[in-house]
């Protein structure tokens, strides 16, 4: 784990940010949006962590936040670092890093397109997948996938009995389904 | 391509169906998951082209278009100028339960549920997704409405343009397309 402890050490001092190695070639850090962009070109300019392997976001919609996930990686320690920051969830906003990786450009235009996360300074196109999008983007955890299927594409009778088949199969085997995990369930 | 019945038709009409049925060119475009049998259909195993079921590269030298699982919106705008673009006789099979009814995709925001309101559709082929032996038996059913001549879903397209235009345009939000005038 020394490896692992000297970078998670260096971006401690200089940042001061809370962190844990979550196992071998594995650090994990959560910082404040503020200060994201400062620590990934820390690591990329100092210690050698040039490699951006993925940009995510997570939709945490009972905190009102999104969660952002920047993963990066050095070819020569051989280790990854997720940072891992929160970002309110009305009127989303985070720095915009692609001068730092232009390939950073494709990930912040399709967070923009499926979360409506703004990246002040992002140049591309506003559509990324979709086309003549004008709903709420839809891979928010509000946006309403059925209903929005269901008044747009015509719904071919004879569905309607279609049954869940969790519910169907829990059914046979006895099993509980947990309250959370309802929620996803067709009623 | 008028008549309806097998027995009505003339003799030119017989011979005409007859090559028809027996040299169906498919546009090579696939959508959806599906497209992934049709390799398959047509290698040495199934050897579709036994059927005279082989490949065209434009839509102007091919005669059937496969519709191989869900369509996305964005796909649809393609598959629409597709088959415009296409000569007659032209054929269309739907292909796999995404194109019937949604499929496992009922309530994507993203794909349409039911293929034949917004192209006419000859032949679908069910299952998720169908084998060669489906895709094949599609074909002969594909045939043999072109041998009895009843596969004129094109003249119907042409008729009832108003109302696929209508759907399409649902969907399309933003239409931006050229007119043909075949
Ligand atoms: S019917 Fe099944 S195999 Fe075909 S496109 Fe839909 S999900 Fe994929």
């Amino acid at each position: 784990m020394e490896k692992e402890n000297k970078i998670l050490e260096a971006i401690k001092v200089a940042f001061n940010v809370e962190g844990h190695i979550a196992r071998e070639k594995r650090v994990m850090i959560t910082a404040n949006k503020d200060i994201v962009s400062s620590i990934l070109l820390f690591c990329k300019n100092q210690q050698g962590y040039i490699h951006l392997n993925h940009m995510s976001v997570v939709d945490r919609i009972e905190d009102g936040k999104f969660e952002l996930n920047y993963i990066i990686w050095s070819p020569t320690e051989k280790v990854t670092i997720m940072l891992k920051t929160f970002i309110d969830r009305e009127n989303a906003e985070m720095e915009n890093i692609d001068s730092i990786w232009d390939q950073a450009n494709t990930y912040e235009r399709e967070m923009r397109e499926m979360y409506g996360i703004q990246f002040p300074g992002l140049i591309g196109r506003q559509d990324f997948a979709l086309e003549d999008w004008d709903e709420m983007p839809p891979m928010r955890r509000d946006f309403d996938t059925h209903a929005y299927a269901e008044k747009t594409f015509y719904q071919r009778p004879g569905r309607e009995d279609a049954k869940d088949v969790r519910e169907e199969l829990t059914k046979q085997s006895g099993e509980v389904i947990p309250d959370f995990a309802k929620k996803y369930s067709r009623e | 391509m008028t008549s309806n019945n097998k027995d009505k038709q003339t003799i030119v009409e017989y011979i005409q169906n007859w090559s028809r049925k027996h040299s169906l060119f498919v546009m090579a475009y696939g959508t959806g998951c599906g497209a992934i049998e049709i390799p398959a259909t047509m290698t040495s195993r199934y050897d579709a082209e036994r059927f005279g079921i082989r490949g065209a590269a434009t839509p102007r030298q091919a005669d059937v278009l496969l519709i191989t699982g869900y369509l996305a919106t964005k796909t649809l705008k393609r598959v629409i100028r597709v088959y415009e673009q296409m000569q007659d006789p032209k054929y269309v099979i739907g292909f796999g339960s995404c194109t019937i009814n949604g499929g496992m995709y009922y309530d994507s925001y993203n794909t349409i549920n039911a293929l034949d309101r917004y192209i006419p559709v000859d032949v679908y082929i069910n299952g998720c997704m169908p084998r060669p032996e489906a895709v094949i038996s599609g074909f002969v059913q594909l045939q043999k409405q072109i041998a009895e001549g009843t596969a004129n879903n094109a003249a119907k397209y042409k008729e009832n343009l108003e109302w696929y235009r209508a759907n399409q345009k649902k969907i399309i939000k933003n239409w931006r397309m050229p007119d043909y005038n075949w």
